[in-house]
């Protein structure tokens, strides 16, 4: 008891320890329960994310170098080639709650090598392929379904590794996506000019494994398996004799809780995904739009293309400033997401504007800050989860909103196309995607206490049982004890979260 | 395009000049030939007004025709009412086309027609003005717009498509053939229609050369030959043949690398855990939960202990 006791006092003193002193102490280990919140173990955690966000996503959006080796060596359609990206990010973002399940069930540590390793035998069985549908069922729904696994479950461990500096370790780790898309291009270009698509792919596959070591960084946790329900303490089955099918529906009621479909029934966090969806469906269309919208309006190949890589430098720059803005906590985490979005729509629509009016520097300044805004609301869209659902459903919530976002996503591009097809300009289809933006702006706006200084009283838990099972199902992210207080808000939460999360 | 009847009329015209003496009829497009030899040759003219020094004019010939090139030139700062002007074909002057020409309305014009009947037509025709001024005409049968300066790589017995297209802005050429580089020769490839190796198949302004079961031995240099009556105009494309053993080596390292790491971290996390001595001893109750070998069961155990005292 005077152990424990000194080793609970030890853990309230512990604010961020030196990185130096976390080693030096053997003891250090027992007392580092609350993982030294914001702490060097933390920063290592972005790195990981980093790294991550490198491979997922940054190696997505490089894929584009395949398409014509595709579309060579197989004769096929552009439109066939283009479905293997398609499946891949739809299978990513669909079975994002597969992956917070899991790692509500599991260890975040072993779903994430998991993860990682799936990724890499997709793309390393996509260079054997002979056939296109082989190319759909490797690098498709095998990689999709790896990276599925790597994505939530990385970003729910950084936020749950800070609490101060949450954003802008997510916006540090947020921008290897764009770090990445500048690497890649000639690197990808190297690869194929001298290996091929098929050597290019099992180099890639052997690439996506370094995300094996990024999850191994990961703490491990106490639990091994799903904790079998406690005789007598839950409401599941009680006794032996209800045999299958309470067997089954306890099997139902842990599913139900590690998908955390309690959220869909929860107002605010529908509100905030409404929102996120509609961003996402006009995120993406300046990325595909605007080179073709500067060839229309009549600059050269070259100038086009600057403007992007532009707004491509814009957006790594965004995301680290206005992670470490966010923290300063001078504003509501909401209340700055609705700003950023809000410039992001008015930029977007501003471009087509500006090129209209014929101004290569204004279309290059407005890029400017477009890149810089849809850069900076990344860092937040996840970091707001969170305040809306306390950390206790933060890891389900996750893996729901991204897989519900997808469908702006994958709605958005083909939307705006058909707007450009419809009136022959590209003028019409970013203006669109701008009030895709100031739209979703407006509905954040509806949020519960969004016009309050201070933020919304924590969340409460669903009623009822499994008040044990949820605390294991949230320590399936770390076991530790994240304190999880949002920016302001009260005790109420941090006794919440204590039981959630451990 | 002129009307037959005065297309008569200037070969007439042209014959009666050539009766005139002044010409020779030797030398490559210096005159028609006589009336009686040939089919009649469809006929075009292309002509250039410029100002300044030089001018450069493409000429796009699929079929044998006579040409006629027009060069008007405005002139220079001083006009003298008379200077020579001749031709060139592929940078020598050609023999008795050097006249005297007119200044009329501001202008100097110079004109000829050229006989196109083969490949040895074609060629960098040059109007020249007194040594100042020239306009090139670049007499070419079309070529393949988007020729892939990289080489197209693949793997031993792996299948590869090689395709040309000819752009649709450009006339289109009558067939197609393959050719592939055999020291500095170029031998014709033509398979029969059912060979396991090497498929051609034509479509309308493409061309597809597949070749099955690659072996080293295939990689190198093939030609697609885009044929028009006039001439047959040949793009390049290249082929690379490897064993999987090359990317194999980069893959391997890379492996090797991620297989390090993940040892050494788990290594690092594991004398870490069994490292602190003190915090080993648990209550039974709370034994069940953990796992003998599990490295963070104490953490958190302790830290779920201490929570519920």
């Amino acid at each position: 008891m005077i152990r424990k006791t000194a080793m609970a006092t030890a853990r309230v003193e512990q604010p961020a320890r030196s990185p130096g002193a976390e080693r030096a102490t053997p003891g250090a280990l027992a007392q580092d329960g609350a993982l030294a919140q914001d702490g060097a173990r933390g920063w290592v955690m972005v790195g990981a994310l980093f790294v991550c966000s490198t491979l997922v996503f940054g190696l997505i959006r490089s894929l584009g170098a395949f398409f014509v080796e595709f579309v060579q060596y197989f004769q096929e359609s552009a439109q066939a080639i283009s479905w293997i990206t398609s499946i891949g990010v739809a299978t990513q973002q669909l079975c994002s709650p597969l992956g917070t399940a899991l790692c509500n069930a599991y260890d975040a540590q072993r779903v994430v090598m998991a993860g990682g390793f799936l990724a890499s035998l997709g793309l390393i069985l996509a260079s054997q392929a002979r056939s296109l549908p082989h190319l759909y069922l490797t690098m498709g729904l095998t990689s999709g379904l790896g990276w599925s696994l790597v994505f939530t479950p990385m970003v729910a461990t950084v936020m749950a590794h800070f609490t101060r500096r949450r954003t802008l370790a997510l916006g540090v780790g947020f921008t290897g996506v764009g770090v990445s898309s500048f690497v890649f291009a000639p690197l990808f270009q190297y690869m194929l000019d001298n290996f091929g698509w098929r050597g290019s792919l099992l180099i890639l596959g052997g690439l996506s494994l370094n995300i094996v070591p990024c999850g191994a960084l990961i703490r491990p946790t106490r639990k091994k398996a799903p904790p079998r329900p406690k005789a007598g303490g839950k409401a599941d089955n009680g006794g032996g004799g209800g045999g299958g099918a309470s067997a089954f529906r306890s099997l139902l009621r842990r599913v139900y809780r590690y998908l955390e479909l309690s959220l869909l029934a929860h107002g605010p966090f529908l509100t905030y995904t409404l929102a996120i969806t509609f961003f996402n469906a006009g995120y993406f269309v300046p990325y595909v739009h605007l080179v073709a919208h500067g060839r229309q309006a009549g600059y050269s190949e070259y100038r086009a293309a600057f403007v992007m890589s532009a707004t491509g430098a814009a957006d790594i720059v965004g995301r680290v400033a206005a992670g470490w803005l966010t923290d300063l906590g001078r504003a509501r985490l909401v209340h700055m997401l609705t700003g950023w979005t809000g410039l992001t729509g008015v930029f977007i629509v501003l471009m087509p504007l500006a090129s209209v009016a014929g101004s290569y520097g204004l279309l290059l300044g407005f890029g400017l800050g477009y890149g810089f805004c849809a850069g900076a609301l990344t860092s937040l869209v996840f970091a707001g989860v969170p305040e809306i659902v306390g950390m206790g459903r933060m890891v389900g919530a996750l893996g729901l909103l991204s897989m519900l976002e997808s469908v702006g996503g994958l709605l958005g591009p083909p939307l705006s196309g058909y707007l450009r097809d419809r009136t022959g300009s590209y003028i019409t289809s970013l203006v669109a995607a701008g009030c895709c933006f100031l739209l979703g702006s407006l509905i954040l706006t509806t949020l519960p206490h969004y016009f309050s200084w201070t933020g919304p009283p924590p969340p409460r838990p669903p009623d009822g049982d499994g008040q044990e099972e949820r605390q294991d199902a949230g320590a399936g992210l770390l076991g530790s004890p994240a304190s999880g207080s949002t920016n302001g808000t009260a005790s109420k939460d941090s006794d919440h979260s204590q039981t959630c999360l451990a | 395009m002129l009307h037959s009847g005065v297309k008569l009329c200037a070969r007439l015209l042209l014959l009666s000049l050539s009766w005139g003496g002044t010409h020779s009829t030797g030398g490559p497009g210096s005159t028609l030939p006589p009336v009686v030899s040939g089919p009649p040759l469809s006929s075009d003219v292309r002509s250039v007004v410029f100002k300044g020094e030089s001018q450069v004019e493409e000429v796009q010939v699929v079929r044998p025709l006579t040409l006629a090139l027009e060069c008007t030139w405005t002139g220079s700062q001083d006009r003298p009412h008379n200077i020579s002007g001749f031709w060139r074909k592929d940078g020598s002057e050609l023999a008795d086309s050097r006249r005297p020409v007119l200044l009329e309305n501001q202008q100097y014009n110079l004109r000829r027609a050229f006989s196109i009947t083969d490949e040895e037509g074609l060629g960098n025709y040059s109007c020249v003005f007194d040594n100042q001024a020239e306009v090139d005409f670049i007499l070419a049968a079309p070529r393949v717009g988007e020729v892939r300066d990289k080489p197209i790589v693949s793997y031993v017995g792996d299948s590869v498509v090689l395709q040309c297209k000819m752009e649709d802005t450009k006339p289109q050429p009558n067939s197609w053939t393959w050719y592939r580089a055999n020291g500095t020769d170029k031998e014709l490839l033509d398979p029969e229609p059912d060979s396991p190796r090497y498929q051609i198949h034509n479509q309308e302004g493409k061309t597809k050369l597949t070749v099955r079961n690659l072996t080293e031995a295939d990689s190198g240099a093939y030609y697609c030959g885009a044929v028009y009556d006039i001439s047959v105009t040949l793009s390049r494309v290249d082929l690379r043949v490897i064993t999987f053993l090359e990317p194999l080596k980069p893959f391997l390292v890379i492996v090797g690398e991620v297989l390090v790491l993940v040892s050494l971290i788990l290594l690092y996390e594991r004398t870490k855990a069994h490292g602190p001595q003190p915090d080993n001893t648990l209550s039974d109750d709370q034994a069940h939960k953990l796992t003998p070998d599990d490295a963070g069961g104490e953490v958190t155990d302790s830290s779920t202990r201490q929570r519920k005292v």
